[in-house]
């Protein structure tokens, strides 16, 4: 096969390389853009796997907010996706620009996406813990993973399943793809879900509301208080005890509404779907277009924060069409380190377990 | 009583009259402006959507996700089911620009000073249930909830989704003693595979009006819709009708679609657009329709409900379809205990 001759991307507008001089680059540069021989073009087609509530509900927002206008959905139930599909395709005299909606119960229709969402996989039973989850989930992954890499190898694996962390890591290893293409939906939820609550008690827009929840997507996952800003103002600044146990406004209470919240929805509705669909929407897009906006996704986290394992968790990053870039590195504290660390080891010590 | 000065407004342009006196008129004017003295007419983008259902939510979603509206209202029996919702919609507020607030109740004190309520509540048919009987149900349901809408919020426009919409549009116009411009249907849903024949009668395809690319199917084959159509232009017409009862067999109801649909009415309603959209607006003294029925037609609505409908030209068989329509429509409602 001729070598096609693909020009270097420019360099990125957001990029702080050097001007950090002499101080710690914000950003640890894992892939300097890797492009594969074949992909020449980038399409704006997304495979989602799994047409349940959360993959519908990923669709949906795709398509409503025209993020892409190509999708192939696949689940195991032939009538019911397309059903789904031929839904969505007559949404699409409300949308500026077409919609190719293609649906099967098998893989061929998924080649060539750019991004392949997974949310294929057990639910989240009420009160089950999602480590419980996993085993019946390492099965259907070795039946989707391998099909979506033949038929789209370029692509960019997006594992939005639960538990995440461990299910991108067993993704990871069935797809035989560089690390850096395959990601999971981490944490990202989590921290808009604090930046929603942060929003709601300091009464600005949820938009000028940032902070970070990292490490394990579930009870262990670690409240970055340091990034915590709203409206550009550090919420240390205000009060130097926030999140901390002696925290006199209790801040705390709402990084356990984060870790709560989607039980608290599952209890109520029997499980979630419009902010994971959101939240995955607006990933997808970035992917797609290539922005360069930080979100907080599941990566391989090996030799981070004195991460030995090999695992992958949740840490801000930025990710485009040839998968994960850069992550940035957070000044944490030697607790917040301690608990990924910890995550990374329990993670690590049920995974192994795993007959893959 | 005049409304504040510095809230009048400037002439539209299309305001009938002064532009082009000997012009055909495109649309007939139903309603010119009218400011409400009490609140001059802020417009807030508060919306209610009553029933938390499939539709109603794939209508939350949409209405949500496309930044239509910052502040949602949702009604439904099973409060923790709506509750959950909600919270579910507002935990993804960082994603949307603007905020968001979703509040969510089994009562309707969450529902004041909307500018727009959906209604998507409605009963659904039971096997082997007359028509009649469906509708009577229904009746009941909108009776307890046509008046709290108006009574939380006086000013707001009805936009009626459940099924079969114009009948039920004409009964929650009837239960909410509001103008008839105030009241609205949005036609494009299919929630019961019953309905499918309801539809095919009401669905009148105005072949006419169909353009490509702004080339007129009509120049391009003559024929286009009628019953020696070599090229079959009536399949598409039956497709329509077929293709929501497709779906619904395929995955049990839609969704998607009229989320989107009703979507797209709710941002013009609130954004004051002059979009023509094709809602079930009262019909009588169109097109030769004597009923006081309501039927699904162009039209342009605003923050005050419809402004107008556009005048189509239509052939004498399409009229004939709209009257039959009417009729049809008509002979069932008038038994409806309201």
């Amino acid at each position: 096969m001729d070598e096609l001759n693909i020009p270097d991307l420019p360099a990125a507008p957001f990029s702080v390389d050097g001007l950090f001089k002499g101080g710690t680059t914000l950003a640890e540069e894992r892939v300097l853009l890797e492009r594969s021989k074949t992909m020449s073009v980038i399409t704006d087609k997304v495979t989602i796997v799994g047409a349940g509530q959360v993959g519908m509900a990923c669709a949906f927002a795709i398509v409503s907010q025209g993020f892409s206008h190509h999708l192939a959905l696949v689940d195991m139930y032939e009538d019911k996706v397309k059903g789904e599909a031929w839904d969505l395709e007559h949404a699409s005299a409300f949308m500026r620009g077409g919609l190719k909606i293609e649906a099967s119960s098998s893989y061929d229709i998924t080649h060539s996406s750019s991004v392949c969402v997974v949310t294929a996989g057990a639910r989240q039973r009420e009160g089950e813990s999602r480590l419980d989850l996993l085993q019946r989930n390492v099965q259907i992954f070795k039946n989707v993973i391998p099909k979506l890499v033949e038929e789209s190898p370029d692509t960019v694996l997006l594992i939005v399943s639960n538990p995440v962390d461990i299910l991108t890591w067993v993704a990871w290893k069935i797809s035989g793809l560089p690390k850096e293409r395959v990601i999971g939906s981490g944490t990202n939820l989590d921290s808009s879900r604090l930046r929603t609550f942060m929003s709601q008690r300091l009464g600005v827009a949820a938009v000028n509301c940032h902070g970070y929840i990292i490490g394990e997507h579930g009870d262990s996952s670690v409240a970055v208080w340091s990034s915590m800003t709203a409206c550009g103002v550090r919420l240390r600044d205000l009060n130097p005890k926030a999140g901390m146990e002696d925290d006199p406004e209790n801040w705390e209470d709402l990084h356990q509404r984060v870790i709560n919240g989607a039980y608290d929805v599952i209890k109520a509705k029997g499980y979630t779907s419009w902010a994971i669909g959101m939240s995955v929407s607006w990933i997808v897009r970035n992917l797609l277009r290539n922005e360069r906006v930080t979100h907080v996704l599941s990566v391989h986290a090996q030799n981070l924060h004195g991460i030995k394992e090999d695992m992958y968790l949740a840490l801000p990053a930025i990710a485009g069409p040839t998968g994960v870039q850069k992550i940035i590195s957070l000044q944490l504290t030697p607790e917040e380190e301690a608990q990924l660390q910890k995550s990374a080891s329990t993670l690590w010590e049920v995974a192994k377990e795993l007959k893959m | 009583m005049s409304s504040p000065s510095s809230r009048e407004r400037r002439p539209s342009l299309f305001e009938k009259g002064e532009a082009s006196p000997n012009a055909l008129q495109l649309a007939e004017q139903i309603a010119s402006f009218h400011v409400n003295p009490k609140t001059g007419n802020i417009i807030t983008d508060k919306v209610t959507i009553v029933g938390a259902g499939q539709v109603g939510m794939a209508c939350a979603y949409a209405i949500m996700a496309q930044g239509v509206s910052h502040h949602l209202a949702l009604v439904d029996m099973q409060e923790d089911k709506v509750k959950g919702e909600a919270l579910d919609l507002e935990h993804s507020s960082a994603f949307v620009r603007g905020g968001l607030k979703v509040e969510a109740s089994s009562t309707y004190d969450v529902t004041h000073s909307s500018s727009v309520c959906v209604v998507t509540a409605g009963a659904r048919q039971r096997e082997g249930e007359s028509r009649l009987n469906l509708l009577q149900r229904n009746v009941e349901i909108f009776k307890g909830i046509i008046p709290e809408l108006v009574k939380h919020s006086p000013d707001c426009i009805l936009l009626i989704v459940s099924n079969p919409v114009d009948i039920l549009t004409w009964v929650a116009w009837k239960l909410s003693g509001l103008p008839k411009e105030r009241v609205i249907g949005s036609g494009t849903n299919l929630d019961s595979s019953r309905l499918r024949t309801f539809m095919s009668h009401r669905l009148v395809p105005v072949w006419s009006s169909m353009t490509a690319c702004g080339v007129r199917l009509r120049d391009l084959n003559p024929k286009a819709g009628m019953k020696d159509d070599p090229e079959n232009w009536g399949e598409l017409h039956t497709q329509v009708v077929n293709g929501a009862y497709d779906v619904i067999k395929a995955k049990g109801y839609t969704s998607w679609a009229i989320g989107m649909s009703v979507a797209q009415v709710v941002r013009t309603l609130l954004r004051n657009e002059r979009n023509t959209h094709v809602l079930s607006v009262h019909a009588k003294g169109l097109h030769g329709i004597d009923e006081d029925m309501y039927l699904a037609l162009p039209t342009i609505a605003g923050p005050v409900g419809v402004q107008k409908i556009i005048a189509l030209q239509l052939t004498k068989d399409e009229e004939a379809q709209l009257q039959k329509s009417a009729q049809t429509l008509w002979d069932t409602a008038k038994d409806l205990k309201l």
